[in-house]
């Protein structure tokens, strides 16, 4: 682990850099919690229905935990969270529009959890102080999510018909935007790799293909071969496109504007 | 491969010291999904162990009429 950052030496493009890496995570991690919210009802069961009901509140939590941290870059968290148009969210592609079916969620649950995880485990085990004491938090809490979205993917990629389809064709349709936000090497990411606040970009990319390799296979699709995307938005870390409409209205709480308390 | 869910019972503590009591159940398809199942369904406590059994696994020691032995019936039939 590399010694402590001092934010306040850092310069104006490290710091931007810096604000764009926790809003990418932070954003990625609210709408994840919406598309989990998307099937509190119609679940395959109770139990499963309860068991996204948690893990949004867990994205929520860990958002929160990360928007945070923007506090120390003297960034005001408060109108991040509940004023930005979707244009400027950062959030990963495959999050923009609600899961179609229940085989695209499990997708969700191994591939965009997965690689939000893959990213907060180097976050952890850099320089940035608020990622070292925090994020450990939240992996622990991933174990559930990895593990219900494992045992669902094989599942589901086992059973043949409709849901080996569905499953391979959500998976297939994740995959390049993923690799391209986890293996982000641009000037930005860049300059957190150089002040240790995140592991290189081939690194990364290598710990996201070992984690979802096994159950890409299962689907037929070979994630050492599939090419990331090229489209790319420097100014958030993301493919081009935002969020849905709606999704960002439930991100940024209008109905309850009135009633916020902060 | 079955989608067919089977029960487990939830056996919990809330400290080092207390007795492993029942706290209720869950279906799940494997042992993995009945784990997640457990934890986030029962967490209304900070549990210091939680445990799952897959219902058939009980033996039923003096009763014959409840719902373990009915589940192992039905497991050996």
């Amino acid at each position: 682990m590399s010694d402590a950052l001092d934010v306040g030496s850092l310069d104006r493009t490290q710091r931007d850099a810096l604000r764009r890496l926790v809003l990418s995570l932070a954003d990625s991690k609210r709408l994840m919690g919406i598309r989990y919210s998307d099937w509190l009802l119609g679940s395959p069961s109770i139990e499963t229905g309860i068991a996204t009901s948690s893990m949004a509140q867990d994205e929520w939590g860990h958002a929160r935990l990360l928007y945070s941290m923007l506090k120390d870059l003297d960034i005001d968290p408060v109108p991040i969270e509940h004023d930005r148009a979707s244009e400027e969210y950062a959030s990963v592609a495959p999050l923009d529009e609600e899961m179609p079916d229940w085989a695209a969620l499990v997708a969700a649950i191994c591939l965009v959890d997965g690689a939000m995880t893959t990213m907060l485990e180097s976050f952890a085990e850099g320089s940035f102080e608020p990622a070292r004491g925090r994020v450990p938090k939240m992996l622990a809490e991933e174990e559930f999510h990895a593990s219900l979205g494992s045992a669902w993917f094989k599942r589901l990629a086992g059973a043949g018909g409709d849901a080996h389809r569905l499953l391979g064709e959500a998976t297939r349709a994740m995959i390049p935007d993923l690799l391209a936000w986890v293996g982000a090497d641009d000037g930005p990411a860049r300059a957190m790799v150089e002040a240790g606040v995140i592991g290189d970009a081939d690194g990364r990319v290598v710990a996201f293909r070992d984690r979802v390799r096994a159950l890409t296979a299962l689907v037929d699709v070979d994630v050492d071969a599939v090419v990331p995307s090229e489209d790319w938005d420097p100014a958030r870390a993301r493919s081009p496109g935002h969020p849905s409409e709606e999704a960002v209205e439930r991100a940024r709480g209008d109905r309850n504007r009135a009633l916020f308390v902060e | 491969m079955s989608m067919r869910e089977k029960v487990y019972d939830v056996f919990a503590r809330k400290d080092r010291g207390d007795q492993l009591v029942h706290i209720g159940y869950v279906d799940a398809f494997d042992d993995d999904t009945a784990k997640v199942h457990a934890w986030t369904t029962y967490d209304e406590e900070r549990w210091f162990e939680m445990c799952v059994v897959e219902r058939t696994a009980i033996i039923p020691v003096n009763r014959q009429d409840g719902p373990f032995a009915k589940a192992r019936r039905e497991a050996h039939e």
